[in-house]
């Protein structure tokens, strides 16, 4: 039910979507230090937006096999923004969480990391910056003075990589751009940018490239003009205060041995991953000097 | 004027047809004109209804993203609006917030977010929920989006009506189609009918234009209709009325037969009379030669005697005979006829003690058949000696004016009763002659009509009756035919 609500409150706003958010600030606040989850309520796993158009039969995969491998029920939980998912991982609503690299780094001190993706082998991804596939540019200085898609202003790929390469650069996105807005989804990102309504925009590098097996009619409207070096791919983290939890280590194991099982190995292949890996966080330093590098320009 | 005449002269089994053809043109302009302006109307309301929806649905998914300025999230309303709304084939839709900027439109690549919408955007709507430019095939709509009673921004929209035109198009050509070819059938239709019900009327047409030419036949019963209907009862008349006439053509002829057998009773017995008014005398003679027959001066003088009776005598037998074998009717008219008729009728006018004047100026022969005419004159002097009283006087004067023979019987009777007269001068004697008596009168007015011929009745101031035959030669006839 709820992950239903989640996906079709992707897109439109609706009123109960924003009642939630809400809700889940002021509930961040309040019960931050609540205790442990008692073992016969389902375990809660909350997803950022996910990018696929098959988010249906991939939840579906996702729940099964970990309902399975953590022997009780799990409930997947997604949210419109990071920002909703965070609040509720942080504030201990939701017991493990598929998070951005970004929030990962912001709430470092309150998050317990538990697997990371592997693509390509790595627990790597990039950042690309890409306009209309007929436009004529090939550098990213050229994209000055656009209307510009940021897919989640908690999003690293989405909108830390380009704010940070601002900075650098001694710009702010607001000056840069002539416009910007956020689509709150990858996905969205590539559509704003297929159809026109922004001239360039920020997307995670690896939702563009599955998207572009998935949807090349919609993906190769959009060309990339820039790729951000290597950083460390969207991890799943826990609260901190459920470092110990028994249910968490069963978690942890799951993603790590997914690869071994028949219906991991259908979910990492609509997920186009390898499997989870055991990293440092350490991963996501990278990650971090960029927030610092937005927060001393800005 | 011209044209109704034109119109006039085509035949009813082709005028009726066209009539009806005509008239289903006319119902059918009216129908189609109907239909089409209800089918217009219908499919209005349907468009604005349809418009209408699909702004309230879009209304309220945008109106949160539109007061949130959010950009992304009226485009993906959009977006998605226009395949959730197929039905009512949107083209482009643009919204914009409160300041008349461009939010987002359906094709940002045509307008762009945050561009001053285009005039004609603004001024393209007219006063219905949607405008439609023909031209374009194209339907324009606008909602004003509101929140607590703020403007917060509009909805333009534009829809393909294409189909709506095509529907129209459609159902035109249908009825264009079907009502060609009902009124080809009914014309048709009509056609066949009329042919089938003026088809007796031709028949009776027929027999009337050979009645008129002389031959009245009834219609035989085979070209009678096949059912009871008018023209059944049309034809039973028409057949009565030809029988009718044949019965008065018969009863006609029998009364003039009998007439002229009456005349000729009335003649006979004057001529018997002027038979046996020399017998008395021949007789005489008889005696005289028988007794003095020896006597050279009294035989003599005796058998002459007895000559000039039997000549009287054959006289008014060869009048007699002249005038009543038909074969010999046929001879031109002679002057010797009218002598013959005065011979035929002295015998009468003795009896009743009258004086006949005779002036006949003409000599010879007049080409004209002289039964006929004799027969005429003879029943006008007849009926002249009937009117004028005993020991009165009646006269006859005949001239050959140049091709045109006059021959006048006066008399000095009381003058012709007026409806009698009708028989000789009425354009139409049928009335006067079924009014009653005057079967001689009609006989000579058969005989004037038949050579071509006119009569006049003149009354004479001292009393007395004057009827003129003006009759015209045959070869004279002959020539003013051919002129």
């Amino acid at each position: 039910m709820d992950f239903a609500k989640g996906l079709v409150s992707e897109g439109v706003p609706s009123r109960r979507a924003f009642l939630k958010l809400a809700a889940g600030a002021a509930a961040a606040g309040a019960i931050s230090c609540a205790p442990a989850v008692a073992q016969d309520e389902p375990f809660k796993f909350g997803l950022t937006p996910v990018f696929l158009s098959n988010d249906l039969e991939l939840l579906g995969h996702l729940r099964s096999y970990l309902s399975e491998r953590m022997r009780g029920p799990v409930e997947l939980v997604t949210r419109r923004t990071y920002q909703e998912i965070t609040a509720m991982l942080v504030s201990g609503q939701l017991q493990a969480a598929w998070i951005c690299g970004y929030p990962f780094v912001q709430y470092r001190p309150d998050l317990e990391l538990v697997a990371t993706p592997s693509w390509h082998g790595k627990p790597l991804y990039q950042s690309y910056l890409i306009v209309a596939a007929n436009r004529e540019v090939e550098d990213w200085r050229a994209l000055k003075g656009d209307i510009h898609a940021f897919s989640d202003p908690d999003s690293n790929s989405g909108f830390l990589v380009t704010g940070a390469l601002l900075a650098e650069n001694r710009l702010l996105p607001s000056a840069f751009f002539s416009r910007t807005f956020y689509t709150y989804g990858h996905r969205n990102v590539i559509r704003a940018v297929a159809s026109g309504l922004a001239q360039s925009g920020s997307v995670d590098g690896y939702v563009w490239e599955v998207m572009r097996e998935i949807e090349p009619d919609l993906v190769n409207r959009t060309r990339i003009v820039r790729r951000s070096e290597w950083l460390g791919f969207p991890p799943v983290a826990a609260p901190k205060s459920l470092a110990g939890d028994a249910r968490l280590a069963r978690l942890r194991e799951a993603l790590l041995s997914m690869s071994d099982d028949a219906q991991g190995r259908t979910v990492l292949q609509l997920l186009r991953l390898d499997g989870f890996v055991d990293a440092e966080a350490s991963l996501f330093d990278t990650i971090a000097a960029k927030v610092e590098a937005v927060r001393q320009f800005g | 004027m011209k044209l109704l005449r034109r119109v006039r002269a085509i035949p009813v089994s082709y005028r009726v047809p066209f009539l009806v053809a005509l008239l289903m043109v006319v119902i059918s302009a009216v129908i189609s004109e109907r239909v089409l302006d209800r089918l217009s109307r219908t499919q209005e309301s349907f468009m604005n209804s349809l418009a209408s929806t699909y702004l309230d649905g879009l209304s309220a998914a945008v109106l949160p993203a539109v007061l949130r300025e959010d950009v992304w999230e009226v485009f993906d309303a959009l977006d998605r609006s226009s395949t959730s709304y197929a039905a009512m084939s949107p083209v482009e839709t643009v919204v914009t917030g409160a300041d008349g900027r461009v939010l987002a439109a359906s094709d940002p690549n045509r307008i762009p977010s945050y561009s001053e919408l285009p005039a004609a955007y603004s001024d393209r709507y007219g006063a219905g929920v949607v405008t439609v430019d023909e031209d374009a095939l194209t339907g324009f709509a606008r909602r004003e989006l509101v929140y607590q009673g703020q403007p917060a921004g509009t909805i333009h929209a534009a829809f393909d009506v294409s189909v709506l035109f095509a529907e129209r198009r459609e159902i035109l050509l249908t009825l264009l189609v079907t009502n060609a070819v009902l009124a080809a059938l009914f014309a048709l239709g009509g056609f066949l009918l009329v042919r089938r019900m003026i088809g007796p009327m031709r028949i009776l047409e027929d027999h009337m234009r050979a009645a008129a030419n002389g031959a009245a036949e009834p219609i035989p019963s085979a070209e009678f209709p096949s059912r009871e209907g008018e023209a059944a009862s049309l034809f039973r008349g028409y057949n009565a009325l030809v029988r009718a006439e044949r019965q008065r053509a018969d009863l006609a002829m029998q009364l003039a037969e009998e007439e002229k057998l009456a005349s000729l009773g009335r003649l006979a017995s004057g001529m018997a009379h002027e038979i046996n008014n020399p017998l008395g005398g021949l007789f005489n003679a008889i005696d005289t030669l028988k007794t003095h027959g020896g006597t050279p001066g009294v035989r003599d003088t005796s058998i002459s005697l007895i000559e000039r009776g039997l000549q009287g005598i054959r006289e008014v037998v060869e009048a007699a005979l002249a005038t009543y074998r038909p074969q010999r009717s046929a001879r031109p008219l002679s002057a010797a006829d009218l002598e013959d008729i005065r011979l035929l009728v002295r015998p009468e006018l003795r009896r009743r003690r009258q004086r006949l004047s005779w002036a006949v100026d003409w000599k010879g022969e007049f080409s004209i058949r002289g039964g006929p005419v004799r027969q005429a004159v003879l029943n006008l002097l007849l009926n002249a000696s009937a009117a004028t009283p005993e020991g009165g006087e009646l006269g006859l004067v005949a001239s050959d004016a140049g091709g045109l023979l006059t021959v006048s019987v006066h008399d000095t009777g009381p003058g012709i009763p007026k409806d009698i007269a009708g028989i000789l001068v009425d354009p139409d004697p049928g009335p006067a002659v079924r009014a009653g008596p005057g079967l001689g009168l009609w006989m000579v007015r058969r005989m004037i009509d038949e050579v071509g011929g006119t009569v006049t009745i003149a009354e004479k101031a001292e009393g007395g009756t004057t009827v003129t035959l003006l009759l015209p030669s045959a070869r004279e006839e002959g020539k003013a035919d051919a002129a």
